[in-house]
């Protein structure tokens, strides 16, 4: 089945992960933003791919192809459509200012940067409390169904236990001795790998099935509501709409985006980045769609779960085994991107965030304790994936619209000199909790007005920390002064001054 | 132009692309506008048109209100030099 040709392409594939990792040995990495964030020393491309690869995960290839299947070409729109512009514009919009405080104060999570604008451990701590909540889930989540979706495409041949070992161990071998540096130069690596073997997959299906415009006659012909976004019940206008608050905002506020952003050289890397991170975005959701789509035709007859093996099969029953092979090493560079992006910055959380209240512990110690702490959380995911508890898949579900929920206060932070500490507490808080009441069927759904839970809890997210932050003292002006104080410089202060670098301007 | 206003037409602009994310209306064309290259419905190129115009986007809003630190204040803010990754 698996010929000499395939074995060899995974062989050399994993060969490389390791000597990552091999190098990254070599590498003297004393302090804690040396080792979690590249010493702030990422370039255009390392920025791009290591924020492309965390950006894509399992679904991009699995589910998303599967809800194609469903839905039609629709999909595209409804999953990825308001992605393609609002993510590159949230890396501007809440980014390039958290990029400047990272600068400024050394600042290296979340929990540190809003803590730190509101001069308020609470504040820092509820950032912390609630990334790790839908971090550890969703972390989970990737690794079940990356596992999953190896075992399906070795036929069986690698059981899922093994193929969750395999996964986490080979994140291992590279992250815990570069730190960030191993993720990114892996992104490099695997963001190249699957984009180029996704590109190759969807012309090699599309000649096995006839070619481009033959699939598409037969689309025409047997299933023509797949090409009308209205005849599609997945896709009704106002989930559509509700859709806009969970995946597209969402991902700035994942801890391993927003802390690649801080890991960011210089102002110009994160302007190229945000300018061309579109046509990545939508060239590998692109593919997605089509084999999706194409698979309705030339695999019927599938419903639900079963939809999310529709890439697998379509490899299995149209193309030869070295493909077989060369769809194991995409699900495991996609699946691995962003798992070891999450792993590591959980463990940065920790490290960073938490830790240090506990004991006190050097510069060097920081490096030690984060190493040991990514074993650590490595193994306990392992066991909670063999597991699968009911409760761990179900935060899961809703952890992208816990994320969203977050960035009101996170872009009131950056923008609003009046929002103050209570406002961010109870911001952070109350859309939480009625999110659980939403997704947990403590209330009806009626109180949504039909929207998905996620967009009255965004609302609700706003209008409280704009209610509190006035019914409760302002920010004393000294610590306004901190955060503006800064922006102002920046973006209203005199342009063109010598070394500026061009103001305005992208060159 | 005043920093506000530039920010004002990022704001602009970004309305513009949500509403033609959100353009129910143009769900009407769906079915009556010609397959692109011969496999991509209207549903499909309309996100490839998308693409182009997000990009374009991105660029005018980096034009418009995306300064890079001044001199002064990058020597505040950099207290070291990043390493190369």
């Amino acid at each position: 089945m698996i010929n000499t040709l395939g074995i060899g392409i995974l062989l050399l594939y994993v060969s490389v992960l390791i000597g990552f990792g091999i190098y990254g040995a070599k590498l003297n990495l004393k302090t804690s933003e040396d080792y979690f964030l590249a010493g702030r020393g990422l370039g255009s491309i390392a920025i791009f791919m290591a924020l492309f690869a965390s950006n894509i995960t399992a679904f991009t290839i699995i589910g998303h192809a599967g809800f194609a299947y469903q839905a039609g070409y629709g999909a595209y729109g409804y999953v990825i459509g308001w992605s393609i512009f609002i993510t590159p514009f949230t890396y501007y919009l809440v980014g390039y200012r958290s990029w400047l405080l990272g600068k400024r104060y050394g600042y290296a999570t979340q929990p540190q940067v809003f803590g730190g604008i509101f001069n308020s451990k609470l504040v820092a701590m509820l950032f912390l409390i609630l990334l790790l909540y839908y971090t550890l889930p969703y972390l989970v989540v990737s690794i079940i169904g990356g596992s999953l979706a190896f075992t399906t495409i070795s036929d069986g041949a690698v059981p899922y236990w093994l193929s969750a070992v395999i996964i986490i161990v080979i994140s291992l071998i590279y992250t815990i001795p570069a730190g960030m540096r191993g993720t990114v130069w892996t992104d490099i690596f695997q963001g190249t790998i699957f984009l180029v073997v996704a590109v190759m997959l969807l012309f090699a299906v599309a000649q096995a099935l006839g070619g481009f415009s033959a699939i598409t006659e037969r689309i025409l012909q047997d299933r023509p509501e797949m090409l009308q976004r209205a005849l599609s019940p997945q896709l009704e206008p106002i989930n559509w709409f509700s859709f806009s608050f969970i995946n597209s905002i969402a991902v700035i506020v994942f801890p391993q985006m927003y802390t690649r952003i801080l890991a960011t050289r210089s102002s110009r890397n994160l302007k190229q980045v945000s300018i061309y991170y579109p046509l990545a975005l939508a060239a590998i959701f692109g593919v997605s769609t089509l084999l999706g789509v194409w698979g309705s035709v030339a695999v019927p007859g599938l419903a639900g779960v079963d939809t999310d093996n529709i890439v697998p099969l379509l490899i299995h029953r149209f193309l030869s085994p070295a493909w077989m092979i060369l769809g194991l090493v995409v699900i495991l560079a996609v699946v691995k991107s962003s798992i070891d992006s999450q792993l590591l910055s959980v463990t940065h959380l920790v490290t960073v965030d938490l830790l240090p209240r506990l004991r006190r512990i050097n510069p060097r110690q920081l490096v030690l304790w984060g190493r040991l702490l990514l074993v650590i959380f490595a193994a306990a995911a392992y066991y909670i994936a063999l597991a699968r508890p009911a409760a761990i898949l179900s935060i899961a579900a809703f952890a992208f619209s816990g994320f969203s929920v977050i960035l009101p206060v996170m872009i009131g932070a950056l923008y609003w000199p009046r929002a103050n500490k209570y406002g961010a507490c109870a911001a952070l808080v109350l859309p939480a909790v009625m999110l659980h009441l939403w997704y947990l069927g403590i209330l009806p759904r009626w109180t949504t007005f039909g929207f998905m839970p996620v967009f009255p809890a965004f609302i609700l997210a706003i209008l409280t920390l704009v209610a509190v932050s006035y019914l409760t003292p302002a920010p004393p002006p000294e610590q306004r002064e901190k955060t503006f104080g800064i922006f102002d410089k920046v973006f209203t202060g005199p342009v063109n001054e010598p070394g500026s670098g061009g103001q305005h301007k992208i060159s | 132009m005043s920093f506000r206003i530039r920010l004002a037409l990022v704001g602009l602009i970004v309305m513009v692309m949500f509403i033609l994310h959100n353009s129910f209306w143009l769900w009407e064309f769906d079915a009556r506008i010609p397959l692109l290259f011969g496999f991509m419905p209207f549903a499909f190129s309309f996100y490839v048109g998308y693409t182009v115009l997000a990009v374009l986007a991105m660029r005018l809003i980096v034009n418009l209100a995306w300064p890079d630190p001044p001199a002064d204040v990058i020597k505040l803010i950099s207290d070291k030099e990043p390493s190369e990754l």
